[in-house]
């Protein structure tokens, strides 16, 4: 395969994905100095390994990728050669704009075919990793291929293929990326994990679909799975998470009982109050009142 | 119609059954509650999410089983493990997360003491074994090494005292569960002198001391409500899930032993002496006054066959490990008795008694060319269980044996009970699908309501129909085997602790 580098604004074969801000394949048959900086950039970027071994800074540490390699990066990280040294080796990679939603959330922007709750899932998974290099994934090369050959080759509804080759990229990607933090074989592991993740998160307003796509499972799979080693549905153990930070906080006397609310996750300071005497018996005011006479 | 509620308070799971009066059980729930590990040799539980989950399964199982039935709660009693340390400040407010008893941070502590003359001292006289499992280490640790926290609490607990007091509002801790902190004196049941001035502690700084009978209050009013439970409901304190899972399998007097394997393992006897072993390799537990649980922990059990299962199982559907298990021990099976001469070291994790070395670890030994993968299966479960023999092995220096139960998930599997009747060369009683520590804690509850004259009559109630018998074949072949099992060991001290020292420097967490 040849080299090749297509620019948003520049290239022809982009005018219609405005989303796609730069695609290339790389080939590298001398060491380059100067030639890879550290850079950060307000798109996504995916780097798929083909031959060769590259040192690579992603937000502030060293990682070696091989060929088969996958490293995607997110938007603001610091991504580049430390010296700016560009090894021997060849690589594709592809640069797209994701939309941003507040808090610094991405996802796939208007263009893609997923439906709106896996775009944000979708979104999520991809902010909550933290190892940016997925081992062994050459499905994203072939699909990167692909999209080369569609935007070069212009047949009949390419438009559509290529947008669609983009999701299965970002599909496979945040699917590669589960499974290797999950192989499937530790389900206590696993769910340690998920436990970490919502208790990092719990503010978030988590959906099954979400818990499910983070552990690699799907959602009916999942569903049995936590039943049965938990006891809780996982919408039930999320509540009792939620719950058992909230009694942490409530007898903390200084935190306003929305604060409280709001900060594990409830909706309003009335769900809130709901969920919480349907399981203690109290209200949390009244459990607050009654911690602080106690003692 | 009356029911009995046990709670028993695992480090993975909270079960709550409800038993009718006979002992028949009416239903039963669990739900599990995660350990964290937030630094090397740290095992610690958040105690809010305890009770919150102990709170859900309890008001599910009564909602379900017992309110629809109309059936009335005579009591609630409880068990839970042992050895967890919860520091509260003076509101009683949590002051961080309960460590449990897998945390290791306190291993300076146990060892310092563990070669002191007043070490040995308090041994003897709390019965529980020098080790950083041990509240006593534990709470000198966060004296040594926290000293804000240290003076900020007001009271350390243990995780069932904190739970309780949620319940009813009363600061206590059972004389049982009391011996496992190594703060007891065992002889007295009084507070230790010299083990409260090791810890920098005063009594008034521990909950206050009751019998595993006493009553442990009222349910406030919210929770009467909440959980539909009336004012007259008996909250019963209850004992550990250690002496509960010998008492629930009917063992009292000479001649038995009780074997239980979860992830962890023991092996316990229950009698009137406590074990006086100058080797210092037993606990001795109380459960009642002048009634001690004693034996060896292992840390070793089910947890290592998990283990093994995750690494070299097949598993055909995402996180099947059941049936990859089930899989390996059908391998294991077709492997004559003795695994055709290979060895496992199942020491993974460290081990307890009887070697008390934290720094043990795991090995296979006599590997030839011959050698498959299913050898290594039978290899793994055999090493298991030659670990809870030389625990047995021990006990029987002190104590006769004659007969054995069995109890626990990894334990109680057909294939490994029987490999412990024909180690032991004894038979093996147990009851499948049973579980003994809530049975125990019902035996408790119910010998307190009167319904057995004694701890005694209670145990002598118990029937555990199945029985493993040993075959004297296999027993000598295992015989031969433990004998280089057990010289393995010994002879792999020096390189234990070298390899360990090894694997602190240069692996990173």
């Amino acid at each position: 395969m040849n080299q090749f580098i297509l620019q948003q604004g520049i290239s022809e074969e982009l005018r219609f994905f405005p989303h796609i801000i730069e695609m290339g394949l790389k080939k590298n048959i001398s060491i380059q100095l100067g030639s890879f900086p550290l850079t950060s950039t307000s798109g996504i970027r995916i780097f798929y390994i083909t031959e060769g071994k590259f040192e690579w800074c992603i937000n502030r540490q060293r990682y070696t990728l091989y060929p088969g390699d996958v490293t995607v990066i997110l938007p603001g990280y610091c991504f580049g050669s430390e010296d700016g040294v560009l090894e021997i080796g060849a690589f594709s990679w592809i640069h797209l704009d994701m939309q941003k939603l507040d808090k610094g959330k991405i996802v796939p922007g208007k263009w893609s075919g997923l439906s709106e709750n896996e775009r944000v899932v979708v979104g999520n998974i991809l902010d909550m990793n933290t190892s940016p290099v997925l081992l062994r994934f050459s499905e994203a090369g072939r699909i990167l291929k692909n999209i080369q050959t569609e935007l070069y080759s212009q047949e009949i509804g390419y438009h559509a293929t290529v947008n669609y080759l983009v999701d299965m990229l970002l599909i496979q990607i945040t699917r590669h990326l589960t499974r290797q933090n999950n192989p499937g074989r530790d389900f206590p592991k696993t769910f340690m994990n998920l436990e970490q993740a919502l208790r990092q998160n719990l503010s978030h307003q988590w959906t099954v679909e979400e818990m499910a796509a983070l552990v690699g499972l799907g959602t009916t799979l999942f569903n049995e799975k936590v039943k049965n080693y938990s006891g809780f549905s996982p919408i039930n153990y999320l509540i009792n998470i939620r719950i058992s930070e909230a009694i942490k906080l409530l007898k903390r006397p200084g935190i306003s009982l929305t604060d409280i609310a709001l900060e594990t996750g409830f909706y309003s300071s009335q769900h809130f109050s709901t969920t919480f005497k349907k399981l203690t018996g109290y209200t949390p005011s009244d459990f607050r009142k009654n911690n602080l006479k106690e003692n | 119609m009356q029911s009995i509620i046990t709670i028993e308070l695992g480090t993975n799971a909270v079960r709550v059954f409800a038993f009718d009066l006979d002992g028949k059980v009416i239903g039963s729930l669990k739900a599990y509650c995660p350990t964290f590990h937030p630094g090397p040799e740290r095992s610690e539980q958040d105690p809010e999410q305890i009770f919150i989950t102990m709170l859900y399964v309890l008001k599910n199982l009564l909602n379900e089983k017992i309110h629809p039935k109309k059936i009335k709660v005579a009591s609630i009693c409880f068990s839970s493990s042992m050895h967890s340390v919860l520091t509260v400040d003076k509101s009683g407010n949590p002051l961080g997360n309960a460590v449990i008893w897998a945390d290791n941070r306190a291993l300076k502590e146990a060892r310092a003491l563990k070669k002191s003359v007043v070490g040995e001292q308090i041994y003897h006289a709390t019965g529980t074994p020098l080790h950083p499992m041990s509240p006593l280490a534990k709470i000198a640790w966060i004296k040594n090494n926290d000293s804000n926290r240290f003076h900020e609490t007001a009271k350390f607990l243990s995780i069932k005292s904190y739970i309780i007091q949620q319940l009813t509002g009363e600061c206590l801790i059972d004389y049982s569960l009391a011996s496992a902190t190594g703060l007891l004196n065992i002889h007295t049941i009084q507070w230790e002198a010299q083990a409260l001035e090791f810890a920098g502690i005063t009594p008034e700084m521990l909950p206050e001391l009751t019998p595993v009978f006493a009553s442990a209050g009222t349910l406030k009013k919210a929770y009467q409500i909440s959980l539909g439970l009336s004012a007259d409901t008996k909250i019963i304190v209850g004992s550990s899930d250690g002496c509960m899972a010998i008492l629930g399998d009917g063992v009292k007097g000479e001649g038995r032993a009780t074997i239980t394997i979860e992830d962890s393992g023991a092996v316990r006897v229950m009698g009137g002496k406590v074990l006086r072993d100058e080797r210092r390799r037993f606990f001795n537990y109380l459960l009642t006054e002048n009634c001690y649980v004693s034996g060896g922990p292992t840390n070793n059990g089910g947890v290592i066959f998990e283990w093994f299962a995750g690494q070299f199982g097949d598993i055909k559907n995402p996180f099947d490990t059941d049936q990859s298990m089930q899989g390996l021990i059908d391998e294991a099976s077709r492997v004559p008795t003795g695994a055709d001469g290979l060895l496992f070291l199942p020491y993974l994790l460290g081990e307890r008694a009887p070697v008390w070395n934290a720094n043990a670890r795991g090995a296979y030994f006599g590997l030839n060319i011959k050698h498959e993968r299913k050898h290594f299966i039978r290899a793994t479960i055999e090493g298991i269980l030659y670990e809870i023999y030389s625990i047995g092995k021990i006990l029987e220096e002190h104590r006769n044996i004659e007969s054995l139960s069995i109890n626990g998930s990894f334990g109680t599997i057909p294939f490994c009970t029987q490999i412990i009747a024909d180690m032991f060369n004894k038979p093996v009683r147990l009851r499948p699908d049973f579980h003994s520590v809530s049975f125990g804690t019902f035996l408790l509850s119910a010998t307190e309501m009167g319904i057995y004259a004694s701890i005694d009559d209670a145990a002598a109630t118990v029937e555990l129909p199945d029985q493993y018998r040993p075959r004297e074949q296999h027993y000598n072949v295992y015989a031969d085997y433990f004998k280089v099992f057990e010289k393995l060991t010994a002879s792999l001290a020096d390189e234990f602790e070298a390899i360990a020292q090894l694997q602190h420097q240069y692996v990173t967490t």
